[in-house]
């Protein structure tokens, strides 16, 4: 038996805080993500449609520019829930586009690279990165959707007045949350396809593939079927349900607003248990 | 039970209806360790047991009294270098250990510190900068092992450290692990290079099957094994005298004479028997100038616990 001296000194140095650590990650991976010119480009067209939202805003509250208009042109430009609606319809879907660029490249380089055994041979569980990739999206979607949205209300509160904030404050909550959700369930399918599939153009495709090939079938079973029921299967319809209730917007004929959550709950939960069972550090047998 | 020592306790580890590892019992302690065993035994999942990657179904496991399932205070005393690669084909060697390292919780500066010196002891400061793609497979191994070392553990497991290093890269290596080791701190090595398992290891656990066929020292496990008789390589000058002395015995059970006239290989069943029988052989005037046993290595447990192919 040989004789061992201890000759080592266990670290006693300061060591940085549990979410210093988590963030270690979603900063390198924006980093990287930013060094992309696609993505830069199409991060920048996504801001085109707030910039001209602000601009309607602007006139909408200037009320000496538009005199001279037509009254129906008027009436129309006036910022409410319907103007929200609008809005957070269009960068909800540069939000699908933006997840189907940046999110193939998050997982699958990992997994192919047998890197999930490194990352949790650190002080660092299966949840922490499954979290930390889903900040890197959530991140990302936030730059093109509830951030502006927001703003563009902050705007609109800054220039009506504060009485305007107190009849309309719902529509900021409805913003921040309705785009929450959405970035939420964008982000997973674009991390479940990158965890599932290999090739980025093909997990990316997938990502496209989701929302449209949801959304045929669900029109296709409203026709086959003579039904509205079919619309829960199409996230996006759902969602914009879900927006309606949430900026006090009449809803779109079909299932209601309950049945659409529950609908979007069942299809975050299937795709983060897929997510889940791909993010294992091992190989395992079957 | 010593504190710093790696236990396992009636470990088992299926997968679905494949088994890993089964009833699974070790007290390793610190030292350089081997897990020797054929594809498919179970080396691996005991690596991915011991450093929490997976969990096993019965039993328990501590690593220096710190269970697996805590990884935040597992993963600081341990390091582990896998046999696949790891390195993220875009980041540079250094950028990947300090990467590693900032994920421990060092701050920036420390980190950085800590990079250069993993990278220094493993020769590849002149390519600290260049992309991991572009290493070489020895290369490639060595930033594993740098990014495994890189936080000082106390326990390092490496799965299959020395493949694809060259002969004065693997010297070195084995070098640090002998270092590693000296120093109280457990080395877990698995390695198909019985040769060098032999010359590098304090202990082996031999395992086939999922299931632990030996562990200990060479020599003590090999005098365990009764079955096989002994074998040394007796040095002498008049080899046919001592021969002939030697057949008389019960215990021997085969002698073989050296082409050259100067040597034997005795095989015998009794090692304590023998080792009398060769002080009386020196006595009665025969000049034996050394003994050597000739099985105390991996290789020949290798072949009478498990046989079969490597």
């Amino acid at each position: 038996m040989a004789v061992y001296r201890r000759g080592y000194h266990r670290y006693q140095g300061p060591i940085v805080g549990h979410w210093a650590r988590f963030m270690v990650l979603p900063r390198f991976a924006w980093r990287r993500l930013f060094q992309q010119r696609l993505v830069v480009l199409l991060t920048v067209v996504a801001m085109i449609w707030p910039l001209l939202c602000a601009g309607f805003i602007y006139l909408a509250n200037h009320a000496d520019l538009l005199t001279g208009l037509d009254r129906e042109f008027r009436e129309f430009v006036s910022v409410n829930g319907r103007f929200f609606l609008i809005f957070m319809y269009v960068q909800g879907s540069f939000a699908i586009f933006l997840a189907a660029l940046t999110g193939p490249g998050l997982i699958a380089p990992d997994l192919a690279n047998n890197a999930l055994q490194l990352y949790f041979s650190r002080p660092l569980t299966r949840s922490d990165y499954a979290l930390a990739r889903l900040l890197v999206l959530f991140g990302m979607l936030s730059a093109i959707t509830w951030i502006p949205g927001l703003l563009l209300f902050g705007m609109q509160v800054g220039m009506s007045g504060g009485w305007w904030f107190l009849a309309n404050w719902t529509l900021g909550a409805g913003i921040v949350a309705g785009f929450a959700f959405w970035v939420l369930l964008v982000s997973l399918v674009a991390l479940t396809c990158s965890a599932w599939v290999k090739w980025r153009v093909v997990a990316g495709a997938l990502v496209l593939a989701f929302f449209s090939l949801l959304s045929g079938v669900s029109l296709m079973i409203n026709e086959v079927f003579r039904v509205t029921w079919g619309h829960v299967l199409n996230p996006a319809w759902a969602a914009n349900q879900l927006w309606c209730l949430m900026l006090g917007v009449g809803p779109v004929a079909g299932p209601g607003a309950v049945e659409c959550a529950l609908s979007l709950a069942v299809i975050i939960f299937v795709l983060a248990s897929l997510l889940a069972r791909r993010l294992r550090p091992v190989e395992v047998i079957s | 039970m010593n504190a710093a020592t790696v236990v396992f306790q009636d470990v088992s580890k299926f997968y679905g209806e494949v088994l890993g590892v089964n009833r699974v019992t070790l007290n390793i302690p610190p030292g350089i360790t081997s897990l020797v065993g054929p594809n498919g035994s179970g080396k691996t999942t005991l690596m991915n047991l011991m450093t929490g990657l997976i969990h096993p179904d019965r039993g328990s496991i501590s690593l220096r009294g710190i269970s697996p399932r805590d990884p935040e205070r597992l993963m600081r005393i341990t390091g582990y270098a896998t046999q696949y690669d790891s390195a993220p084909r875009w980041a540079t060697g250094f950028s990947f250990i300090t990467t590693g390292l900032l994920l421990f919780g060092f701050g920036r500066a420390e980190a950085e510190q800590r990079a250069w010196k993993a990278l220094e002891r493993l020769g590849l400061t002149e390519a600290a900068q260049r992309k991991v793609a572009a290493y070489s497979k020895g290369m490639r191994q060595r930033v594993r092992l740098a990014q495994a070392i890189a936080h000082e553990p106390e326990v390092l497991v490496l799965d299959e450290p020395l493949n694809g290093l060259d002969p004065l890269i693997r010297a070195e290596t084995i070098a640090l692990f002998r270092e590693w080791a000296a120093q109280d701190r457990h080395v877990i090595i698995s390695s198909h290079v019985l040769q060098e398992v032999d010359v590098i290891s304090d202990q082996v656990v031999l395992i086939a099957n999922g299931m632990i066929v030996a562990e200990g020292e060479i020599r003590n496990v090999r005098e365990e094994i009764h079955e096989r008789p002994s074998q040394f390589i007796v040095r002498c000058r008049d080899a046919s005298q001592v021969a002939s002395v030697l057949f008389n015995e019960d215990h021997i059970s085969e002698v073989r004479l050296n082409d050259d006239g100067s040597g034997l290989l005795v095989m015998t069943r009794n090692r304590e028997q023998f080792s009398r029988l060769l002080g009386r052989i020196a006595l009665n005037g025969h000049r034996i100038d050394g003994v050597i046993p000739a099985d105390e290595n991996v290789d020949a447990l290798y072949e009478y616990l498990i046989g079969g192919d490597r």
